[in-house]
């Protein structure tokens, strides 16, 4: 029995499946049950069926240019509904907070002079853009889309790790993944209830929707794209896809007095709202780097006299920068008057000289990032670097201390992976997508869980070389009213009607009435009696 | 539509067709290739190649045919070259185009083979060309939804099929000592067809005449072009605005199908291949004309920081 799982030996990090004395943590119940008792043969067959499914249905990512099917691994990663309500309201709670702070801080800037925030770390981040300085879109909205990337520490605590509220990728994944493990492994679905992924376009276009210019009772809407050869190539097209979209490009767009109008057969067709996937540097040649060819020329002005609304909005780096990050906690005390729920992993600010002075003796214990990288470029890990890399760093910190921030190193908490032939734990963190309409902050159940492949590695991005996983969020038990029946069955207001449904018993649907019988062909019919027993000619 | 999506449909049309037609061309004149004796390979492998206005190759033999027409990824004639064109155009337009049609185009181009290979696996593969291209051609008109994208499709396939028909035609003149036209009605798939229409009495007069002007069989140059026309008609009629130059393309068919409807058909033997060179002088045309009433982007635009000049 169990032989997958036979060697299944957790480490210093926090297990998500096992706890420290080797039991099956209750969320986990159902999966490990269906674990083992597949035997390492199964476990390769299922793992095939996935890849092949990714080949053929091109979900790829792109890695220096070459189409890779993007790795899913097998075993899910299970939310329990408690823990998953915490992360839902930290997440959301996060992101109220930096959608508040971006709009003091590109209008009045309160939170300057309050002397919350230095000026100087907001005028020293490369993602802050003077050109959107006093631009307010109609509904308020500047992070349409957020990703908050989360990690549990040893200890068991969920920490936030970083914020992302340009343009995250990954929630295609997040999508496929799960009609990839339906199909792979139906089984594992039976026996519980997991909330669905797929209202994610819906509640997007809505989102996009309700940003669109004043005046604008029904908004055309686009999807940016910086094209084929962009490594989210995939996602962009399945977002377009989902939700019924044009997906354009730079060169489809044209700015033509404040306005964007897209190349059609028919001629131009007024744009209002873009769901862009573009950077802000890319996005307009005018403002921004002037040798882009990805943007559209004139897009800002547009921006800025209400002709188009963006989403997200240019400028919002300066709030997923990674200094600004360790004053996230703050933020949500200054704007929100709450406590953070989800708090941040600790970190030392390079500029602060006794910072400085602690984390350059510590160099090769700390993790070490640049404040406006992404997708775990630049990232140095110092237990693993060499001395001419912990030298080549110490130079640039020293040279830029408002570039890097240091970090202790984390060990990311584990979930079994096939690794050739059977499970061992590997890293993972939680990417969860949030989606802010200007009325409320939506939290998709789930979100992406990237895991890192080799040993012990503990950087999970798919750039280098990362798998994914399926996450699963499991649905509260339900409540039951005394007759019976479910009582969330009745909730109209509930936009997800798939997620209701779920929760709604099984009941046999009445017959359908009045259907006609089905003609045959009259030769048919002919042929059937002359091989009928009354063939009484052949005698 | 997007200018750039529908340009991206009409390619994919052409592509799949033209992989198609390529491999139905290659079928026909390899059994001939193998089997005639009186001609010299390499000379029979050059003609069949200036058909497809490859001119580059020295001294081809018939792997060289079976490399440039057909696994050769770095040939632009070959039926790998389009099928992979015809994948990064569907990469391109996969949001319009329906999940299962990417997947047939996605799953073909995986399947591509790249090794050599010689006459004996020739028509394996060339099978499973037309098998896939079938594929595509009922997936797509089982599911897709007839808008412009339907046919800015349609119409890349008639004018590619045209274009191709024509040269399968004009492969019919070459002479390997018996008549061709058999074997290019096998091609087409339309040789039962032909002989059920002319009840089993025909010459190559007629043959020709089936696979030039008859109407009713999907695979001639009339067909195609009636087809195309539709196609250039209902775009035209939902694009009022940008019409004007498409009319081009719609008059120069026309003409095209005037001129062949009404010629001589012993003339139009005599000068076979100067007549299909002038269908796939239209054909060129048409697209052309369709490019700049739909597909054009913009004017590039040049920027100037001030102060420079």
């Amino acid at each position: 029995m169990a032989d997958v799982l036979s060697n299944y030996r957790t480490g210093d990090a926090f297990d998500e499946m096992m706890d420290a004395e080797g039991s099956v943590r209750p969320s986990y119940k159902a999966v490990y049950s269906a674990l083992s008792r597949s035997t390492s043969d199964d476990l390769r067959m299922i793992a095939e069926s996935l890849a092949n499914n990714y080949t053929q249905a091109g979900v790829t990512f792109d890695v220096g240019g070459v189409e890779r099917p993007f790795p899913l691994d097998l075993v899910p990663r299970v939310i329990a509904s408690p823990e998953w309500e915490i992360i839902e309201a930290g997440v959301a709670q996060r992101v109220r907070a930096l959608e508040a702070f971006l709009a003091d801080l590109y209008t009045e800037a309160r939170v300057i002079s309050d002397g919350v925030i230095p000026s100087q770390l907001v005028t020293s981040s490369t993602h802050f853009h003077r050109a959107v300085w006093g631009i307010t879109p109609a509904n308020g909205v500047r992070i349409h889309v957020a990703g908050v990337d989360l990690i549990r520490n040893p200890d068991g605590d969920v920490r936030v790790l970083e914020d992302n509220v340009r343009v995250p990728s990954g929630v295609s994944y997040v999508m496929t993944n799960r009609n990839a493990m339906i199909t792979a492994m139906p089984e594992a679905f039976a026996n519980q209830r997991i909330r669905p992924v797929t209202g994610y376009p819906t509640r997007l276009l809505t989102a996009l929707r309700m940003a669109a210019p004043a005046g604008v009772d029904d908004p055309t809407v686009v999807v940016l794209t910086p094209g084929v050869y962009n490594p989210a190539y995939f996602e962009h097209t399945l977002l377009a896809r989902t939700m019924g979209l044009e997906l354009v490009e730079g060169r489809d767009l044209e700015c033509r007095r404040g306005r964007v109008f897209m190349r059609t057969t028919a001629g131009l067709q007024r744009v209002d709202v873009i769901y862009r996937r573009v950077d802000d540097d890319f996005l307009d040649p005018v403002h921004f780097r002037s040798d882009s060819m990805l943007g559209v020329p004139g897009l800002v002005n547009a921006v800025r006299t209400g002709g188009v609304a963006l989403a997200n909005a240019i400028g919002n780096g300066v709030a997923d920068d990674k200094l600004i990050y360790t004053y996230v906690p703050d933020l949500i005390k200054y704007y929100l008057r709450e406590d953070p729920i989800l708090p941040n992993v600790d970190t030392w600010r390079l500029e602060e000289d006794e910072a400085r002075e602690e984390v350059l003796d510590r160099l090769d214990e700390l993790v070490v990032k640049p404040v406006d990288g992404s997708g775990g470029k630049g990232i140095v890990i110092g237990p693993r670097a060499s001395k001419s890399e912990l030298d080549a760093l110490r130079r640039r910190v020293s040279e830029d201390p408002r570039g890097w921030i240091a970090q202790p190193v984390v060990q990311l908490s584990t979930v079994p992976t096939l690794i050739e032939d059977c499970l061992q734990p590997r890293h993972v963190d939680l990417r969860p997508f949030a989606v802010n309409n200007g009325e409320d902050v939506w939290v998709l159940p789930g979100g992406l869980t990237r895991v890192a492949l080799p040993e012990g590695e503990l950087v999970v991005n798919s750039s280098k070389g990362g798998g994914s996983k399926d996450t699963w969020v499991l649905s509260p038990p339900p409540h039951r009213s005394p007759s019976g029946r479910n009582s969330t069955e009745h909730k109209e207001e509930d936009v997800d009607h798939a997620e209701s449904q779920t929760a709604v018993p099984l009941t046999v649907a009445q017959i359908p009435v009045g259907m006609k019988p089905r003609i045959n062909s009259q030769r048919q019919q002919q042929d059937q009696q002359q091989q009928g027993p009354q063939r009484g000619w052949t005698c | 539509m997007l200018s750039r999506i529908a340009e991206s449909l009409f390619w994919i049309g052409r592509y799949v067709e033209r992989a198609e037609d390529t491999a139905r061309f290659l079928q026909t004149h390899l059994r001939m290739l193998i089997e005639d004796t009186t001609a010299a390979e390499v000379d029979a492998c050059r003609n069949l190649l200036a058909l497809m206005s490859v001119d580059e190759v020295e001294d081809p033999t018939l792997t060289e045919l079976l490399r440039v027409l057909g696994y050769d990824p770095s040939e632009p004639t070959s039926i790998y070259f389009a099928y992979a064109a015809a994948r990064d155009n569907a990469r391109r337009a996969r949001e319009v185009i329906p999940l299962d049609l990417w997947e047939c185009v996605n799953s073909t181009w995986h399947q591509l083979p790249t090794t050599p290979f010689g006459a004996s696996g020739a028509h394996v593969f060339l099978n499973w060309v037309r098998e896939r291209s079938a594929m595509f051609a009922g997936i797509s008109r089982s599911i897709m939804v007839r808008d412009d994208g339907w046919e800015f499709m349609s119409m890349g396939r008639s004018l590619e099929q045209v274009d191709m028909t024509s040269r399968l035609v004009a492969s019919a003149s070459l002479t390997h000592g018996s008549s061709q036209w058999p074997a290019v009605l096998r091609g087409c798939g339309g040789h039962d067809a032909f002989l059920r229409t002319y009840r089993g009495l025909y010459t190559d007069r007629e043959a020709a005449e089936f696979l030039i002007v008859d109407t009713k069989f999907p695979r001639s140059i009339m067909h195609g072009l009636i087809a195309a026309t539709d196609s250039l008609e209902k775009v035209a009629q939902n694009n009022v605005l940008t019409a004007r130059h498409a009319q081009t393309a719609i008059r120069s068919l026309g003409q095209l199908r005037a001129r062949l409807e009404y010629a001589d058909l012993d003339d139009l033997l005599d000068n076979l291949n100067h007549e299909m060179s002038a269908v796939q002088d239209v054909t060129a045309e048409a697209t052309i004309a369709v490019a700049t009433s739909y597909f054009a982007a913009a004017d590039p635009t040049a920027w100037i920081t001030e102060g420079t000049r």
